[in-house]
Order: C-alpha cells, then sequence, then structure tokens
C-alpha cells in the first residue's frame, strides 16, 4: 500500500506554517473575542498590560440584564435588552426558516416536474430575485411596509389587534415580527428553491411513478417519498436561511421597531458617540453565536450523502 | 379476473407518433408477454395500460370500462419496474406494505400480508433491511413482493430481470414461472429479451416500430411466423436467410439462390409455382440443418464454415453459403474441419419463405 505510507510520511514545515496560519485566522478572532468577552472594558483597551486579568462575568451579566432574576450591583438601570432581542432573533429566524422550507420545497417540486407554461421563465427568475442587493430593496420595502396593507384600527380585525397587542396608529406590517419574517422568506426563497431544485431533479422519477402506482396521490407522492429522500438538501438549505436571517443587519435595522429589535441590531445600538462598550459587546457576540452552533450541527446531522442508494439500478 | 382490451391505442409526442393504432385482447388470467427491440412501443403499451403516460388516441378497457382517463391507482393495477424503484428511505417491508399502508388497512392484516409474500419470495430474514443493504436479486425480489402484497387483479412488469445478471436471469425467470402457477391473475410482461418471452408467456405479442406484428402461443409464433421479422426474432441463434427466386422446370419447383438450388416437394410445390421467376427469401432455423456430406443438393446448402462457437452440448458454426451469412447449430461432437466447404441437409417442410418484397410469410 505505497498510498498509505506516503500519507503517514512527514510533510514539508511550510505545509504545516501555513496550517497554523489558516487556523490562526479562522479561531482567533472568535478566541480573541471569547477572552475579552470575560475582561472589563479596562482590561481590554490596555494593550498589552490586559494579558494578565482576572476574569468577570460581568459583560454577561450586564447584556442579559433583563432575564437575571438577581439584581446586579453594577448596575443602575438595564439598558439592553439582550433577553428580548434574542427571543425576536429565535423566533424571527425559526418562522422564517421554516416558511422558507416549507414554500421552497413545494415550489422547487413543481418547478422541477411539473410541465406548464412559463415554466422556464420562472425558474430563471427566481435566481435573478437574488441578484438585487437587499439595499436596493430596503426603501419600497419600508415605504410597503409602513403605508400600504395596512388594516385600519378602526376596523373590526384592527381594533382587535390594538386591543390584545396593544400599539398605536393602523395596523401595518413595519414593526412587527411578520414584517420583517415576510421579507426574509421573499429574501431566502429564491436561492432556496435553486437548491432543492438540484435534490429534487436526483430523486429517480420511477420512485414517484411506483408511488402512483400503490396508489399514493400527488401530495402523498411528494410528501410519503420525494421529501424524505431531499432531506439533506432541505438541510443544507434550512442551515443557509437560518444563518441569513439570524445575521440580517439591514433590512431588520429598518424594519423593527423597539419590541421588535433583533440581536444584530442590538449589539450595534449598544455602541454610541461615547462610549463603546467592549467588554459587553463581546458577551453578546459569544451569545449571538451559540444558536447557530447549535442549529447548524443539529441540520448537519440530516446530510448523509448516498441518501438515494439502492432505490434504482444505477 | 378483468378482461384487459386496448382498442387502437396510439402515442404521440407532438407530431411523432410511436404507437400506430394497437389492438390487443387479453384473456383472462393470462401471462401476456410484449416483446420486441429497444424502441418499439412495447414499454410505452404498458405504461399507458399503467397510467403513467396519457392516451393520445384510442381507449383502454378493463373488464369493459373505458380507463384512459383514470389515475393509476384507481385502476386496480400493480407494477413491477425495469430499475426496481424501491423507496430508499423504508425498509424490505416497509417498502412491501407502502400500498397497504396508503390504504390505512389494518396492521395485523398489514403483517400477515408481508409475511406470507416474505415466504413466497425468500425475504423473511432481509425484511429489516434497507435496499441499499440487499443485493441485485434481492432488491428484484422486493419490487415484486411490493407487487405481490397488493391484491391487483393485473400485475404490470416493465422488463423486470434485464438489470440481473444472466445467471440470477435464469434463476429469477424459473422462480416468476413457479410464481405464475401459484398466483393465478392477470400478467402482462414486458421484455426484449426473446428467451424471457417463450419460457414464461401463455401468449406472446411481437412488436415492431409501433405495431403489432403478430400474436399467439410461443409455439404458433415460433413454427408460423407471419413475416420476416417475427421470424428472424424469435429463436436463438436467429434464423439464417437467404435470397433466392423461383425457378419451375417441367412439374419441379426449386428454389435458387447464391450456392444452393432447393428442390421444393408436397403442398407448396402448388402455392410457389404461380410466383416463377419472383424473389422470395429463405428462412432457415440454425438447428433445422443438419451435417450430412452425403445429402442430394436437392436438398441440401453447401457451406464453408468459418467460425466454430462452442457452447457446451452444442455448437454454433458461422459460416458463408454464396456471400450469405449462414449459422448453423449442432452437436458438438460432430466432426467439422473450419475452413472447408461442407453439405448441410434440409428438410423441405422446415423451410419458412417469406415474399422479398413484401416480407411475409408465403404458405
Amino acid at each position: 500500500m505505497a498510498a498509505v505510507s506516503d500519507n503517514s510520511q512527514a510533510q514539508h514545515p511550510a505545509f504545516y506554517a501555513v496550517v497554523v496560519m489558516l487556523i490562526i485566522m479562522a479561531v482567533g478572532p472568535i478566541a480573541l473575542m471569547f477572552v475579552n468577552s470575560f475582561k472589563l472594558d479596562v482590561d481590554i483597551i490596555s494593550g498589552t498590560s490586559g494579558l494578565l486579568f482576572l476574569p468577570t462575568i460581568q459583560n454577561y451579566e450586564t447584556a442579559l440584564c433583563d432575564v437575571l432574576p438577581y439584581e446586579l450591583d453594577h448596575l443602575d438601570f438595564c439598558a439592553l435588552k439582550f433577553g428580548g432581542a434574542f427571543i425576536n432573533s429565535l423566533i424571527i429566524a425559526l418562522v422564517s426558516t421554516f416558511f422558507t422550507l416549507v414554500i421552497g420545497c413545494m415550489a422547487a417540486y413543481a418547478l422541477v416536474r411539473f410541465r406548464f407554461m412559463g415554466r422556464d421563465t420562472a425558474s430563471g427568475t427566481t435566481l435573478m430575485v437574488r441578484m438585487v442587493p437587499p439595499a436596493v430593496l430596503l426603501v419600497p420595502v419600508f415605504g410597503l411596509w409602513n403605508n400600504e396593507f395596512c388594516i385600519s384600527k378602526t376596523s373590526w380585525l384592527g381594533e382587535i389587534i390594538r386591543d390584545n397587542f396593544g400599539g398605536r396608529g393602523d395596523v401595518c406590517l413595519a414593526g412587527t415580527h411578520s414584517g420583517i419574517i415576510l421579507i426574509y422568506i421573499a429574501m431566502n426563497l429564491p436561492f432556496v428553491i435553486w437548491i432543492l431544485q438540484s435534490f429534487i431533479v436526483q430523486v429517480p422519477r420511477q420512485l414517484e411513478e411506483a408511488a402512483r402506482m400503490d396508489g399514493a396521490g400527488p401530495f402523498q407522492v411528494f410528501f410519503k417519498v420525494v421529501l424524505p429522500l431531499i432531506k439533506p438538501g432541505l438541510a443544507a438549505a434550512a442551515i443557509f436561511t437560518f444563518r441569513i436571517a439570524w445575521n440580517e443587519y439591514l433590512l431588520a435595522s429598518a424594519l423593527s421597531d423597539r419590541d421588535t429589535k433583533t440581536v444584530p441590531i442590538l449589539i450595534v445600538n449598544n455602541m454610541s458617540e461615547f462610549n463603546v462598550e467592549w467588554g459587553v459587546i463581546m458577551a453578546t457576540g459569544m451569545l449571538l453565536a451559540i444558536p447557530p452552533i447549535i442549529f447548524t450541527l443539529f441540520a448537519s446531522r440530516q446530510i448523509i450523502t448516498g441518501m438515494t442508494a439502492g432505490a434504482v439500478k444505477g | 379476473m378483468p378482461k384487459i382490451k386496448l382498442e387502437n391505442l396510439t402515442k404521440r409526442y407532438g407530431n411523432f407518433e410511436v404507437l400506430h393504432g394497437v389492438d390487443l385482447e387479453m384473456e383472462d388470467a393470462e401471462f401476456t408477454v410484449l416483446v420486441g427491440p429497444s424502441g418499439c412501443g412495447k414499454s410505452t403499451t404498458l405504461r399507458m395500460i399503467a397510467g403513467l403516460e396519457t392516451v393520445s388516441d384510442g381507449e383502454i378497457f378493463i373488464d369493459g370500462r373505458p380507463v384512459s382517463q383514470l389515475e393509476p391507482k384507481d385502476r386496480d393495477l400493480a407494477m413491477v419496474f425495469q430499475d426496481y424503484a424501491l423507496y430508499p428511505h423504508m425498509n424490505v417491508a416497509k417498502n412491501m406494505s407502502f400500498a397497504l399502508r396508503l390504504e390505512k388497512r389494518p396492521k395485523a392484516e398489514i403483517n400477515k400480508k408481508i409475511k406470507e409474500v416474505a415466504e413466497i419470495l425468500g425475504l423473511t430474514d432481509f425484511l429489516h433491511r434497507k435496499p441499499a443493504e440487499l443485493s441485485g436479486g434481492q432488491r428484484q425480489r422486493v419490487a415484486m413482493g411490493r407487487a405481490l402484497t397488493r391484491d391487483s387483479s393485473t400485475f404490470l412488469f416493465d422488463e423486470p430481470l434485464s438489470n440481473l445478471d444472466a445467471k440470477l436471469r435464469t434463476q429469477m425467470r424459473a422462480e416468476l414461472a413457479l410464481m405464475r402457477q401459484r398466483v393465478h391473475k392477470n400478467m402482462i410482461y414486458v421484455t426484449h429479451d426473446q428467451i424471457e418471452a417463450m419460457t414464461l408467456a401463455d401468449r406472446i405479442v411481437v412488436m415492431h416500430a409501433g405495431r403489432i406484428q403478430q400474436q399467439g402461443t410461443p409455439e404458433e409464433l415460433f413454427k408460423k411466423p407471419v413475416n420476416k421479422f417475427v421470424a428472424g426474432f424469435l429463436g436463438s441463434p436467429p434464423m439464417n436467410f437467404l435470397e433466392s427466386t423461383v425457378q419451375q422446370e417441367g412439374d419441379d419447383v426449386f428454389l435458387a439462390g447464391q450456392g444452393f438450388r432447393l428442390k421444393i416437394d408436397g403442398e407448396l410445390t402448388k402455392r410457389l409455382s404461380p410466383l416463377s421467376g419472383s424473389k422470395v427469401d429463405v428462412g432457415i432455423r440454425p438447428s433445422d440443418l443438419s451435417f450430412d456430406p452425403d445429402a442430394s443438393a436437392d436438398n441440401a446448402i453447401d457451406i464453408n464454415v468459418v467460425i466454430s462457437e462452442y457452447v457446451g452440448a452444442q455448437s454454433v458454426l458461422i459460416g458463408d453459403c454464396g456471400g450469405q451469412k449462414v449459422m448453423v447449430e449442432l452437436k458438438s461432437d460432430t466432426p467439422i474441419a473450419l475452413g472447408e466447404k461442407l453439405r448441410f441437409r434440409v428438410e423441405c417442410s422446415d423451410l419458412h419463405l417469406f415474399d422479398t418484397s413484401s416480407e411475409l410469410a408465403i404458405g
């Protein structure tokens, strides 16, 4: 086995140098953020003398001040509503991911399998939507969300909403979770459709025919045969959508209000022109990173290659 | 069992017609084999019966009921696919019970049925395996089991054995024949392999270029092919065709071609004498030629043997007779010297004659 012994031979030192450099570039910023989140601001900005410090969880306490059950000594007033923003982020990311996948897989299936007028055009334009920068969308969406599609506060539905959820003025999309979720779905859908199309194409057509012969209707064919087989695609698309929704700043900053702001907005709001609380920013950054890591680990378990192995003769 | 009847069944893709009005009636609980070369329309016919292809023209009747507008699930059919088409995310038991579970049958009934079918097919030990963990033959059996668990009155097979290796194919063919005896249902079987067709069928339907060429029992088709295509398609090695001209000399009729001159006797003389001077293709099955150096030239052809293919008890000689390729099948122990001109006898009753221009059988 020549190949095996080749692999076990010592590599050139330059190889290790490059590997170490890549690791530092990848892990370095995260390590720095992690270390700094346990320092006081004084230690962070003091340069080399900050290398020796007494770890503190004060930054995390400040970040989580609105959800901690006890009073904090170092804080007079809890200005940072991290807990609320975190929940907003979770709701928006999860709900928008869910709907993007549901709509995306059905749309992709239709585009791949059904023949209808304008199919190719529809398929092409979905991807073209993706090429428009979100900044271009921002202004018209902001206008629409604030002024159009509003339910009058005097109508019965408007009254119910205002009575139950509070707020003033007509009921519009701006400033609501739904408003942000809607635009995230629209933004992510083209790419998800595009990814899933390539997965659906790989599902052998005979499987669908076999299911039809076995007595399955179109929906049963889709949900019982096609969907389980494109699970890896769904997982990949889910990771992608969740991360975008979780990290998105531009649209959320314009479309959210005080009660619906997401974590990225919160972090930036925490910087003022007089004072940048580095420690707190690092701590919120660390907290912000946890959900996508968990989500990605969970979703990537579903990415198994060779899902269709054994279905048909290759 | 319901009777299946095809009436003027036509399939067009755009302006291109692939099936030109097929009429076919299948008897009760009959094993019908549609056979023909690739692209002859046999699979299309089957898929139209199944409901997987739309019908461009004509109608399919199951028990007198037109079904061409019905969904596959409403036609009471079960199908075995060429590529198995097993659901890769389900184990064998789940694969076989998929249809029953869709019908929401009681669990006990489903389990009983799976057990029954698994026993017939020898799959009892594999019920909890996924298709990827099975061999080709086992997958094929699961595909068949999936059809068997259903109480459909009709089974459709779309070249089910064509993906198996030669040995396994022979074995599965025997198993199919055995299953055929136990399961008394309508079966429609598509294949391009004429041996499968001959061994399994109650009735063979030979198709070519979107048309039915001939239908009948295997024996009928083998002994009395209606045209040159059917004659050449059935039988292995295939029938030899030699160009010849009908010649009349007094009361005697001869078929003369390059390197041979066969004397016709019996009833055929009467039918051939009006055709004197016209061109006729003489069909001779390789097994109907026998090595006989002493035969008279009136009922023998001389062949220059070029190659001898040894296949065990039998050998196939490939030779040439007046520039035309001829195959002979005979016992391997026959002393044959390659490269020599040898005389092979053929009985007049074994000749198949076809009109050269229309390719239809004479007599």
